[in-house]
């Protein structure tokens, strides 16, 4: 069983710090095995994802990365094996390529950041005044509160990738997922998303879970690299961090 | 001339007419944002015409006597028809798309011609003729009664309430799934009432609009309001205020040129979406601008004052008081028969050995309602054929008139009658377009004349035969009031 973020728990805890998990991972998978049509393209998986931990997956395209967030966000069933989350799927925030989006839609990037709050939201109701306030936050959590009334698909790839960040921060996640967040994104894009994950991870105690086909890239930001490739998955590094 | 004040007007006989329309035209667009965004704007276009199969379907069903004549109107009977065969529709597609076997586009592809060779087979089927139901999939909304509005006032308003209420949820759905999974659970539920309330306003927009206008009111208003904003919000108010836009300009020009509803409404959403992308090439000042002096031209050049019709002058304002009445001259292409009301009259006419030349026309009908109002103006009639049988119909080309007039040796004054246009929308209007002018002889000098061009409500004609008789009599005092 791969255990990620599990020492920075039990250290706060040490310290007299607040344990968010109380050591109870966020996300356990036992064993299980991924695929489409009873056909698996992951095998063997177990895995645990412990608050506070910023978690980078690395492996060539087509290795099943996405498969497994998926899986993890209840999308893909499991063909095998078990799967366990401690908070609720409203509480996970996911952040999709966003070339997956379609770009025919209408949309400006508060609205956008927006739909993270519809869970909270009756359907009959207008978007509260406190909901408008959050959005407001997080677009300068992110650094981009002036583009907020921009055409969502008129912003650069790295802003883009910033607004569902913000998107998927407006869900209050204890655990968020990131797939691909830094590719097709300049290096300045790089670097402020990359800042952002180790800012939420070590300020706010999210585990943050995110992928790249970029191995070196991984390495520079994750504390820990779980690697996945031809059907198999292991843990590759696991860095010293310090404790703020 | 209808003036644009006058179709608002809510005692204008076509009111109803107008304020259905305009609910579709508010409405469909709203469900068909999420068709054209969603790229299944196909399926708007399947589902009108599963629900015509339905309609014709129907209709064979009870003209085969499978179902009992319930004594409802043509028009709730194929409702129901249409109602079921959408839902049904529905159902098959969203099975098929769920076992995600083959090209989407493919199965609608399929399932439209499948439905409108099935829509024409049945109508071929009903003995009870083509035409009536052809009549009925055209949904003519101009023949719309109050109790039709009603209804279609409550589903559409309905959907309006669903589509307002539940709009994030659909948006949520329709953009990223993934997260509409996460935050509200299986998404299924949103894409069967989505689809749901498109399948309601299909049911009933096709019998009371047809096919062709609920298209282009679900998808037309959406693809010109796409190119000028970039929010959501906007986007759906925008398609609603062209659906608007393009349902009452639609229906004034109809009314206006004497137009059919259903073309001239699409062809102006057409122009609307040229328009709107002529107006994204503009800056943001200048596209404002262009669209406000576009309406305020159309409203003014719509706005102006009608010029009253001057009845036909009384004898005794005339030197002359004799005048002849001509034939009145059928441009229509049509015989405009009344039909027989006497079965076995019928019967013989069908087994040939009655010749239909005894039933009256339109023409004689008119033409003796006219005779009559002369009468009671003063003026003497005399009728061309009484001195020469040979004596032809005269068109009203004044000069021509009075050439033949002289010809025939007549004198004083002819009275010309020309009917160009002549149908029966069922039984409840009747579409007419028609010249009179009354010509000295001598001359070729028109002393006065009338264009009409009007459909004519015939509310308590029980059948088409009842109408056309009806609407001579409004058409021929209206000549003279």
């Amino acid at each position: 069983m791969i255990s990620l973020g599990k020492d920075v728990d039990e250290t706060q805890t040490a310290r007299g710090g607040s344990s968010t998990g109380q050591f109870l991972p966020l996300v356990s998978l036992q064993n299980i095995s991924l695929g489409y049509d009873s056909v698996p393209v992951v095998q063997g998986i177990s895995l645990a994802i412990y608050p506070s931990s910023l978690i980078g997956l690395a492996g060539p395209n087509g290795s099943g990365k996405t498969t497994l967030f998926r899986a993890i966000l209840g999308l893909l069933p499991i063909l095998g094996g078990s799967l366990s989350r401690s908070c609720p799927l409203s509480n996970f925030g996911y952040v999709p390529q966003s070339a997956a989006l379609d770009p025919h839609f209408p949309l400006s990037a508060s609205e956008v950041v927006e739909m993270g709050a519809y869970g909270r939201v009756r359907s009959y109701q207008f978007l509260p005044l406190k909901e408008k306030e959050r959005v407001r936050e997080v677009l300068h959590q992110i650094g981009l509160p002036h583009l907020a009334e921009r055409s969502f698909f008129s912003l650069s790839g790295g802003q883009k990738q910033r607004m569902l960040i913000a998107r998927a921060l407006m869900v209050n996640p204890k655990i968020m997922i990131l797939d691909e967040p830094l590719s097709g994104v300049d290096e300045e894009s790089r670097k402020s998303i990359t800042d952002l994950l180790l800012k939420l991870t070590r300020e706010k105690g999210l585990a943050v879970f995110f992928s790249s086909h970029d191995l070196e890239m991984v390495q520079r930001v994750a504390d820990s690299i779980v690697r996945v490739d031809k059907g198999q998955i292991w843990l590759e590094e696991r860095k010293a961090r310090l404790q703020p | 001339m209808s003036t644009l004040l006058e179709i608002v007007n809510p005692s204008y006989l076509l009111f109803p007419a107008l304020v259905g329309t305009m609910i579709m035209g508010l409405v469909c667009p709203l469900v068909g944002s999420y068709l054209v965004l969603r790229r299944t704007v196909f399926l708007g276009l399947t589902l009108p015409e599963i629900a015509a199969t339905g309609v014709s379907f129907t209709f064979w069903l009870q003209q085969t006597g499978v179902l009992p004549q319930l004594g409802q109107s043509e028009r709730g009977i194929g409702m129901v028809g249409s109602l079921v065969f959408t839902l049904l529709g529905m159902g098959v597609l969203g099975y098929l798309e769920q076992r995600g076997k083959g090209l989407a586009e493919g199965r609608l592809a399929a399932a439209y011609a499948f439905a409108g060779g099935l829509t024409i087979l049945f109508m071929v089927f009903n003995p009870a003729g083509q035409i009536e139901v052809l009549n009925l999939l055209k949904g003519e909304v101009i023949a719309l009664s109050q109790g039709e509005l009603r209804l279609l006032a409550a589903v559409f308003g309905l959907v309006l309430l669903a589509m307002l209420v539940f709009r994030r949820e659909f948006l949520l759905t329709s953009f990223d799934r993934d997260l509409a999974f996460l935050l509200k659970g299986r998404q299924v539920i949103w894409d069967v009432l989505l689809y749901l309330l498109a399948g309601l306003i299909i049911a009933f927009g096709v019998i009371m609009a047809g096919p062709l206008l609920i298209f282009g009111f679900l998808v037309l208003p959406a693809l010109a309001a796409r190119p000028l904003v970039s929010r959501m919000s906007s986007f759906l108010m925008l398609s609603s205020v062209l659906g608007l836009v393009m349902a009452f300009w639609g229906f004034y020009s109809s009314v206006r040129l004497d137009l059919p509803l259903g073309p001239t409404d699409v062809t102006l959403g057409c122009c609307l979406i040229f328009l709107a992308y002529g107006i994204r090439r503009l800056p943001m000042k200048a596209g404002v601008a262009t669209m406000i002096l576009i309406c305020a031209v159309t409203s003014l050049s719509s706005c102006s004052t009608q010029v009253a019709d001057t009845p036909v002058p009384d004898a005794k304002a005339k030197k002359n008081t004799s005048i002849s009445l001509a034939k009145v001259k059928n441009s229509t292409g049509l015989p405009l028969l009344l039909p027989s009301t006497n079965p076995l009259r019928s019967l013989g006419e069908m087994a040939g050995k009655i010749s239909s030349d005894y039933r009256q026309s339109v023409m004689d009908l008119l033409r003796d309602s006219l005779r009559q109002e002369l009468e009671q103006k003063g003026y003497r009639v005399t009728l061309p054929e009484d001195t020469d049988t040979r004596f032809p119909p005269l068109a009203a080309d004044a000069n021509g008139a009075a050439r033949v007039a002289r010809e025939g040796k007549l004198s004083g004054l002819v009275f010309v009658s020309e009917i160009r246009r002549w149908e029966g929308e069922s039984q409840r209007f009747v579409r007419v377009v028609a010249d009179f002018k009354i010509v000295r002889i001598d001359d070729g000098v028109v002393i006065w004349e009338r264009h009409v061009q009007r459909a004519i409500s015939t509310p308590s004609a029980p059948y088409l035969g009842q109408a056309y008789m009806d609407a001579v009599k409004i058409v021929a005092h209206d000549l003279f009031a």
